[in-house]
């Protein structure tokens, strides 16, 4: 079966059944609720997947996660020197997506905190909130409006621009 | 007196009459009988029998079969097959990279029918990298032997002291110089 969600990241709320009080010697709806759901719904799935499963366990295969290697940056690069710079431009791409990825992520985890806590997300999730805000400042001052044809020399221009203006300040 | 408009409007009715349908004919029209009301054939089904005039729908019809069945022809196919592919072959698995491997490229993807494409059709992400850089640096030094050319051509122009823009001139051995060798007597 596939994992279930990082427990830790994602803090899966108390449960706030109440403890059982029954006065009568009938079952009660909730149990017959979730019977009902576990064997038209639950058992059902759980067989066929694991029918698939064992169909196929004899060719599995593995899939890797890729390391590049760090090269040169555009600012290590000789004036004139293409290859390095499309290889410094490759990387500038990869670390692109990778910001990308890390802000969508940190934004999934305020957004499943918000609707964890409900209408007490101010002061409960004050963590995710205040880590996806300095995240998405900073994403936004690095990539701002780049634009659709972003590269690493007009990013690298918006850093000059940046440190100008931090030095006028 | 009363004899006389029966007659009358008996000729009117008999003058209404087409006498081109059949039944109307001069030896029919008193002998035949008028049929009862309640013999008359009506069949209260669905309401009553229209001819509703509408344009042909030939066409369209024509056109959706053909378009359901030529999508049919290979779609069924593929996904029989990509149905296949998901249940006898599953997608991989995530799993560290064990020490001292070096993973073929299409072990960096996870569907199956992916790595298939890209073990078998497609070039390795690195050998890609690597011919854009070869292409890259053959531009590269193209454009630097231009600019070199260039260069070269202003020096020897300026200086006049290398192979390039020299003029030819006439031997220096064919010119005659006997009518200034000797002065003017």
């Amino acid at each position: 079966m596939p994992d279930d969600f990082d427990k830790d990241v994602y803090p899966v709320p108390p449960r706030r059944t109440p403890a059982d009080n029954k006065q009568t010697s009938l079952p009660s709806p909730a149990v017959i609720a979730s019977k009902l759901f576990y064997y038209s719904v639950d058992l059902p799935v759980t067989k066929f997947r694991e029918c698939i499963d064992s169909i196929q366990s004899g060719n599995k295969s593995v899939y890797y996660h890729q390391r590049f290697r760090r090269v040169p940056d555009l600012t290590e690069c000789e004036e004139g020197d293409y290859v390095c710079y499309y290889e410094a431009e490759m990387q500038w791409r990869r670390d692109y997506k990778v910001d990308q990825e890390i802000v969508r992520i940190l934004q999934e985890r305020m957004r499943a905190c918000t609707q964890r806590e409900g209408d007490s997300y101010h002061q409960n999730c004050s963590k995710e909130l205040q880590n996806y805000n300095d995240a998405t400042k900073a994403f936004l001052s690095r990539y701002g409006d780049l634009g659709a044809y972003a590269s690493g020399r007009k990013c690298l221009m918006k850093q000059k621009e940046r440190m100008m203006d931090a030095q006028k300040a | 007196m009363v004899g006389m408009s029966v007659l009358r409007s008996a000729a009117a009715f008999a003058a209404r009459l087409s006498p081109l349908k059949s039944g109307n004919k001069v030896s029919n029209l008193l002998t035949r009988t008028i049929p009862k009301t309640e013999q008359v054939a009506v069949r209260w089904g669905h309401g009553k029998q229209l001819f509703v005039v509408k344009p042909s729908g030939y066409y369209d019809t024509r056109f959706l079969r053909l378009l359901r069945y030529y999508i049919l022809l290979t779609g069924i196919p593929v996904a029989a097959g990509v149905t296949f592919i998901n249940v006898f072959f599953g997608e991989a698995e995530l799993a560290e990279i064990p020490e001292g491997y070096e993973p073929e490229y299409w072990e960096y993807y996870r569907h199956p029918i992916t790595r298939f494409i890209s073990r078998n059709f497609y070039d390795s992400p690195v050998k890609d990298y690597e011919k854009m850089m070869a292409a890259i640096q053959i531009e590269q030094e193209k454009g630097e032997h231009r600019l070199a050319h260039l260069e070269v051509r202003r020096q020897m122009r300026q200086r006049g002291d290398g192979p390039w823009f020299q003029k030819e001139t006439v031997d220096k051995g064919l010119i005659d110089h006997s009518p200034k060798s000797t002065p003017d007597t």
